[in-house]
This record gives structure tokens, C-alpha cells and sequence, in this order.
């Protein structure tokens, strides 16, 4: 698998994995948090594992 | 309404004059009722038949349950903790809105080797390697598909377009807790825009509104098609097979090259010519399965991404959230009633799918090579993808490669392949450590094949594309002294039966280990 960061929802604090090419530090695409379904930047997360 | 008073609506549908007439590609198996009686090739009869014939395969729920809220997954996961694996039926499942919906979900379909022998018209006791073999031999007859009227085509029977398409109508399943929406995972099919041929895949979508879903595609065939026609800036028409015969889904599954057709592929897998009917959006432009239950149309518009995932994936493992094209529903036609059906990823029902059709593409691949080749398995510890074990009668030394060989040639999917000697059953995962155990030195049996094309859902893969491949030859030499196995006289336990000491009953009362039993 490709490389992957856990970013925590800034709204209900869920905790998810996303693609690191294509989604770490990309403001096109807002992350969808699959538990609260806020739409947020990486950046507004209150933790990145990466 | 019951399976059983369906039953005789549906069989009309085709006549079994017809059906007689349609070749069977030579087929030796010995074929069920579960396959042929009605004549159509259709989910119902299939259910109706297996319910007659096997009724302890089939858990009907008839509460209501709603999928969407990981109802369904909890059920399939507390049958699965028990180490029950049956089809259910869900008679009353939820739509997206809450509400229950008038068409029944079926789940589990694939989670036993059996209902995978029943659907390919076999014996449940054909359920092992027979069953890949039997696989394997219709692989080399394909059945061009025939072409019928929309109006004999139950598919028709109720038909949606444009705005009357909603996906909310529907009970659609979330599995798993990262999921972010349910998804349909069954078979989009797409078709070559230049060479004409139709691609049928698993690939899971993404319930991202009434009218549009997202779609997950690895760098495959289906992937293929739709890059053609993104870099033509054409929308990519695309058919989403939701439910159908179960033959027409370990079809779906064969390894064939790209460019081969797989209405045809499928054909021969099930036996018999594949109906199909014009599709409702492209017309005679894109055909459809005439007898599934269920078919959604759309299309793929070039240059449009969403984010799509986390997806709970057939490795056991969450795929993450991903950049994803989406597709936009023009059409959804179904059977009255028409069953919902989907695979429990992750788990059994989704991995026997997966593993079945390829033993059969590997064993026939490798008897090319290595003509003493007896049986190929995917095992569940690798998802029945990624663990392959190949039994060869070796005759010469140097053969153990080339059986392994030509299985990572076949199935990019294989990441680790141990051969073993003709004694050992593949099919018994114990069996092949066993031999792993006692047949191997790793500096003469282990070799590693760096940067060969892997699978993308692999969580242990560094890149995202290549893979390292594991070759162990478990074989015993040819030409040299080897240990023999221990034995117990075959003449001993002919002569000392175990019945002359212990009863029946005291034998149904002793533990039986799993671990002991075949490992399938």
C-alpha cells in the first residue's frame, strides 16, 4: 500500500487513514471524516500521523 | 412474498426448450438442480433451490434491519465469531431513508466452497480442488453471449431514468466502522471503447448522494477503459451488476487477459450464453445482463475527483481515504422485487470468491510448465489472494521454480508461493507447514523476487505499485536419500478398525480440534 497518514476530526475527534500522495497538505480536496461527516483541511487536524 | 412463489413467475421466463438447445461447452461435471432445473439463470431460483435442496446453507431474518447502520454487519460478524458461515436472507431490509424496502438483501452467498460448487452447477462434495479444476476447464470454452428484446429480459422489468433514479430507495450496506457511507460492492462492468470487449470487476463504490456514487479502481483492467476514455475527455459508460446468479459473479472473477471478453469469459464459466439486453442509457451501444436482478447505469465524467474511503478492503485492512472518480446514475432497472446482493469484504464470503477462480487460471498456467502439477490453493490466511500453495508430483529437480514462476507470472496478486511434493494437500494449510517445516533449508529453498507488481490494498507494501515475492520450494529432492514419513501400517488399520472400539455416539461425544480439520 502507499504511504498513509491518521488524521484526527477536528470535530468529533474520529480518527482515520488517508492517502499521503494525494491528500497530505492538499487544499483542493477537503478530508470527509467517515464518523462525523465534517469536511476539513489536514492542517485544521488537531494531530497528523504521518 | 416468498422465494417459492416467485419461483413460478420467474421460471418463465426462459423455457427449458431453450435451454436444452444451448451448448454446455463439453462440461463433464455432474451438474445440480440448483443450476439447471428452472432454466433461468437467475438469484431466485438459485435461493429457491438451495433452500429446497440444502436448507441449513440459508438464515432467513425476517425482522427488519437496517443495513446502513451496520445492522447487517453485526449479524455476519456474530454468525462469523460462532464459525457460521450461512447465505442470509434478509427479508426485510431498510432503504437508505429508513424506510423497509421491498427488495430483499442477500449476504454471505459466498462465505462456503460448497455454495460455490452448487452455483457452478457441482456437488458439494466437488467443493475442493475439483471445483477450481472444473473452473479451470471452462475457462478454455467461452460462450459468446446472445442478444434479446428488452421485453423479454426480466432485468426490465421496472425501469428508473434521469431524475427518477434514487439511489435512497435502496438497502445498501455499511460494513465496517472507517467506512464512511455505505457502499455497493459488486461488479461495474465497462467496455473497451475501441476493441468492443466488456470488462466485468469487483470494485466498490461509494453511496455519495441519490444520484452519484464514487468508484475505487486498482491500476487494472476496468481502470484501463475508463483512463481511455478520460484521456478522449469522454464520460466512461459503466453498468453496475448489484445482483445476479452467483455463477455469473466467480465468472466475474477469472484472470484472463486483458482483452478478453468477459460476457464471453463468464458464459463459459456458468455453461451456458450469458443473455444480454440493450442497455437503457446507451442503448445497443453498451449491453447489459438481461437475467440479473438488478443493474445500476452511469457514467464516469472525465476529469471529475472526489475524496473516497476509508474502505474496510478484502485484505482485512482499511484502504485509506483517496482522491477517486465518481459515477453519475442515468439509470437503474430491475426485477420486481429484485434482490440486493453485496460481499462481506474482509472476510470469507468475499475471499473464497476471489481464490476460486484463480486456482483454477494458476493450476491451468502451471500444467503448461510443470504437467505433474496436482492442485493449486489460495488459502484464507492470505485473503485467498495472496498466499498461493502448488502440489507438483516433481520428477526433475528445477521444476519447483517453474511452477512457482508461472504463478506469479499469472496472478499479480501472489505474493507468496510454497510448493510442496505430491503428499502434501495444499488445501490443508498445517500440511504445507508441515513441510515448510521439515522440507527447507531457507538458504537453498527461500528465494525473493524484489520489485515485481503487487496490489496496492497490500498494507505491508512500501511502494505503491511493487511488491517482493516469496518463492519457498518445500519439495523433497529428486535423486538424493530423503527421510521417509512415519507411517502406521496400511494393513493395521484395515485389520484394527476403529468401530471394534469405540461406538458411534463415543466418537460424536470426543472433541473434534479444528485444527485437524481441512483448512479451506
Amino acid at each position: 500500500m502507499a504511504r498513509i497518514f491518521y488524521v484526527t476530526c477536528p470535530g468529533c475527534t474520529g480518527r482515520f487513514s488517508c492517502h499521503y500522495e494525494e491528500l497530505r497538505h492538499n487544499k483542493q480536496y477537503p478530508l470527509l471524516c467517515p464518523y462525523c461527516g465534517k469536511r476539513f483541511l489536514d492542517e485544521e487536524s488537531p494531530k497528523v500521523e504521518e | 412474498m416468498d422465494v417459492d412463489s416467485q419461483r413460478a413467475e420467474w421460471q418463465t421466463a426462459i423455457s427449458p426448450s431453450e435451454v436444452e438447445k444451448m451448448p454446455t461447452a463439453g462440461l463433464t461435471e455432474k451438474r445440480s438442480e440448483a443450476h439447471t432445473e428452472a432454466g433461468e439463470l437467475s438469484l431466485r431460483n438459485f435461493l429457491s433451490q438451495l433452500e429446497k435442496e440444502h436448507p441449513a446453507e440459508v438464515l432467513r431474518i425476517s425482522r427488519p434491519v437496517d443495513p446502513a447502520q451496520y445492522e447487517v454487519a453485526a449479524i455476519l460478524k456474530h454468525l462469523e465469531n460462532c464459525g457460521k458461515f450461512p447465505l442470509v436472507y434478509f427479508e426485510q431490509p431498510k432503504d437508505l431513508r429508513g424506510q423497509i424496502s421491498p427488495h430483499p438483501l442477500v449476504s454471505n452467498l459466498f462465505a462456503s466452497r460448497e455454495r460455490c460448487a452448487l452455483a457452478l452447477g457441482m456437488a458439494v462434495e466437488q467443493s475442493g480442488m475439483e471445483l477450481s479444476l472444473g473452473y479451470a476447464r471452462r475457462l478454455k470454452n467461452p460462450l459468446a453471449p446472445v442478444r434479446i428484446a428488452p421485453a423479454d429480459a426480466p432485468v426490465k422489468q421496472v425501469v428508473a431514468r434521469g431524475a427518477e433514479c434514487d439511489l435512497r430507495n435502496y438497502p445498501i450496506v455499511r460494513h465496517h466502522e472507517m467506512d464512511p457511507a455505505p457502499y455497493i460492492d459488486m461488479t461495474p462492468v465497462m467496455k473497451h471503447p475501441d476493441a468492443g470487449f466488456y470488462n466485468v470487476a469487483f470494485l466498490r463504490n461509494m453511496y455519495k448522494g441519490p444520484q452519484r456514487l464514487g468508484i475505487h479502481m486498482s491500476p487494472r483492467h476496468n481502470w484501463q477503459i475508463f483512463r481511455l476514455h478520460e484521456t478522449r475527455n469522454l464520460p466512461t459508460p459503466v453498468a453496475i451488476v448489484v445482483s445476479h446468479h452467483p455463477a455469473f459473479y466467480l465468472g466475474a472473477l477469472n484472470v484472463e487477459p486483458f482483452g478478453s471478453d468477459d460476457y464471453a469469459v463468464i458464459g463459459g464459466i456458468v455453461g451456458r450464453p450469458l443473455r444480454l439486453v440493450p442497455s437503457e442509457t446507451w442503448g445497443e451501444q453498451f449491453w447489459v445482463p438481461a437475467d440479473a436482478d438488478f443493474i445500476l447505469e452511469g457514467e464516469i465524467p472525465p476529469g471529475v475527483r472526489e475524496v473516497e474511503g476509508p474502505f474496510g478492503e478484502f485484505t482485512g485492512y482499511y484502504g485509506p481515504q483517496r482522491v477517486r472518480p465518481v459515477i453519475d446514475i442515468k439509470a437503474v432497472t430491475h426485477r420486481r422485487n429484485g434482490f440486493v446482493q453485496h460481499s462481506f469484504v474482509g472476510h470469507r464470503d468475499n475471499w473464497f470468491l476471489g481464490g476460486i477462480p484463480k486456482e483454477g487460471t494458476v493450476f491451468n498456467v502451471v500444467k503448461g510448465i510443470v504437467p505433474s502439477v496436482k492442485a493449486v490453493h489460495f488459502a484464507q490466511s492470505g485473503s485467498c489472494r495472496f498466499n498461493c500453495y502448488i502440489s507438483i508430483d516433481k520428477k526433475v529437480n528445477g521444476e519447483t521454480k517453474q511452477a512457482a514462476l508461472a504463478a506469479f507470472g499469472a496472478v499479480d496478486f501472489i505474493k507468496n508461493v510454497i510448493v510442496v511434493d505430491a503428499d502434501i494437500d495444499p488445501f490443508n494449510e498445517q500440511e504445507v507447514m508441515f513441510a515448510v517445516a521439515t522440507r527447507t533449508q531457507a538458504r537453498e529453498s527461500v528465494d525473493i523476487i524484489k520489485n515485481v507488481k503487487g496490489n496496492t490494498l497490500d498494507p505491508s507494501q512500501q511502494d505503491d505499485i511493487m511488491t517482493d515475492k516469496l518463492l519457498i520450494d518445500a519439495t523433497m529432492p529428486v535423486g538424493k536419500p530423503f527421510s521417509a514419513r512415519v507411517q502406521v501400517p496400511a494393513a493395521a488399520l484395515q485389520k484394527f478398525p476403529l468401530e471394534q472400539y469405540v461406538s458411534a455416539s463415543q466418537l460424536d461425544s470426543i472433541a473434534t480440534f479444528l485444527d485437524s480439520r481441512r483448512s479451506v
